[in-house]
């Protein structure tokens, strides 16, 4: 915030609550993603109110980690994130069943095409 | 458990038990009061980060009188609760009250300040039971100076009345902030075992020096030196005595009874 300079006059009073700064921040949110243990994404946990990245990461720490239940936490401030919700561009209205997999059996070509070249069907991952 | 699987000379365990009991109280003694804030701190988010704090600091005390009761084979809650206020040695700077926000905030800061560079001084000590946690205690403690600091630093920049609260609790808490640094009976003992690595006239002027930028920073007062300093983990009065009441309650509602 500054406030210095811009008054255009400069006899008139200074605004009380400006000068002192006796208005409390206002507080904004901050959406927190945390990784609960390496090799995890992040995911999203909740969000915090608070008036700067500095508090905003104290809350975040007591919040979202004070049970020991994430190795990483990142801070985002709300108003940073880019927003997109269109429906035109998310849920278009016409049959888009071409562009979904389903209806497509990939696994004779795969299985032709792995025998060509000579490799193994990998095994399911674990997890 | 007895105090002789220590193997530690009489004059050195006594001199352990004081400065255990000192540091356990302090923690005991300001968790408690900090979590009077628990519903009624200023904003959502700090009411629980102000409750954590505050636990924290219990967990701390409960570690410190295990380590107490080890060597004295006494019952840790016993030592936390089954005393009378007169018996408590935590320091002067935690008998004065809740108070508003800005006193708390003064509080946690002098004390926080000031535990650090004890821990400081206790990490690495010969006795391998009290280092050992210290090395544990540092790491929490470490996030409790940044909270702390954070405050502080909004309430003294933060305009006409934060910075007039702030003031105020300086004024009555400073006179009594280096209390945490109360020279205690069999203190030379220690230094000489290599448990504590400085004398606690010695800390204090460390703890001057590091929140001395601070204080000129911020142009706040820095804390005078303590009146009677010798006394400055004893004469608990008012404040205390109704704390003491409080965190007493439940024990005294049942005593003996099992968890």
């Amino acid at each position: 915030m500054s406030d210095g300079g811009a008054r255009t006059d400069p006899t008139a009073e200074p605004d009380a609550t400006r000068e002192t700064g006796d208005t409390p921040p206002a507080a904004e949110a901050w959406e927190v993603f945390r990784r609960e243990k390496d090799g995890d994404p992040m995911r999203h946990g909740g969000s915090v109110l608070a008036p700067d990245a500095e508090l905003a990461t104290h809350y975040a720490r007591e919040l979202y980690g004070r049970r020991q239940e994430s190795v990483r936490l990142w801070i985002v401030r709300r108003a940073d994130i880019v927003d997109l919700d269109d429906p035109d561009l998310l849920q278009p209205p016409l049959d888009r069943s071409f562009k979904k997999p389903g209806g497509y059996v990939m696994r004779d070509k795969l299985a032709a095409a792995r025998e060509a070249a000579g490799q193994p069907k990998p095994k399911a991952r674990s997890s | 458990m007895s105090a002789v699987s220590t193997g530690l000379p009489p004059a050195t365990a006594t001199a352990l038990e004081t400065l255990l009991r000192a540091m356990a109280d302090d923690e005991f003694v300001i968790g408690f009061s900090d979590s009077e804030w628990t519903g009624i701190a200023p904003q959502l988010e700090e009411d629980v980060a102000m409750s954590s704090l505050a636990q924290d600091e219990l967990g701390h005390a409960a570690a410190l009188y295990g380590l107490l009761g080890g060597l004295t084979g006494s019952d840790p809650d016993a030592l936390a609760y089954d005393r009378e206020p007169a018996d408590y040695r935590h320091c002067r700077l935690l008998d004065h009250g809740r108070g508003d926000w800005a006193m708390t905030i003064a509080r946690r800061y002098l004390y926080d300040t000031a535990d650090a560079i004890r821990l400081e001084a206790l990490a690495g000590g010969s006795w391998a039971p009290l280092a050992e946690l210290v090395g544990k205690l540092v790491r929490e403690e470490r996030y409790h100076v940044m909270h702390a600091s954070t405050w502080f630093d909004r309430l003294a920049r933060g305009g006409r009345e934060p910075r007039a609260r702030l003031l105020s609790a300086l004024d009555e808490l400073g006179p009594d902030a280096a209390t945490v640094f109360t020279p205690l009976p069999g203190e030379p003992v220690l230094v000489e075992a290599g448990i504590f690595a400085a004398p606690l006239s010695e800390l204090e002027r460390r703890w001057r020096a590091a929140i001395g930028p601070t204080f000129g920073a911020l142009d706040l007062p820095m804390p005078p030196v303590a009146n009677e300093p010798e006394r400055g983990r004893l004469d608990h009065g008012e404040a205390f005595a109704w704390l003491w009441g409080e965190f007493t309650t439940v024990r005294h509602a049942d005593p003996g009874a099992v968890w």
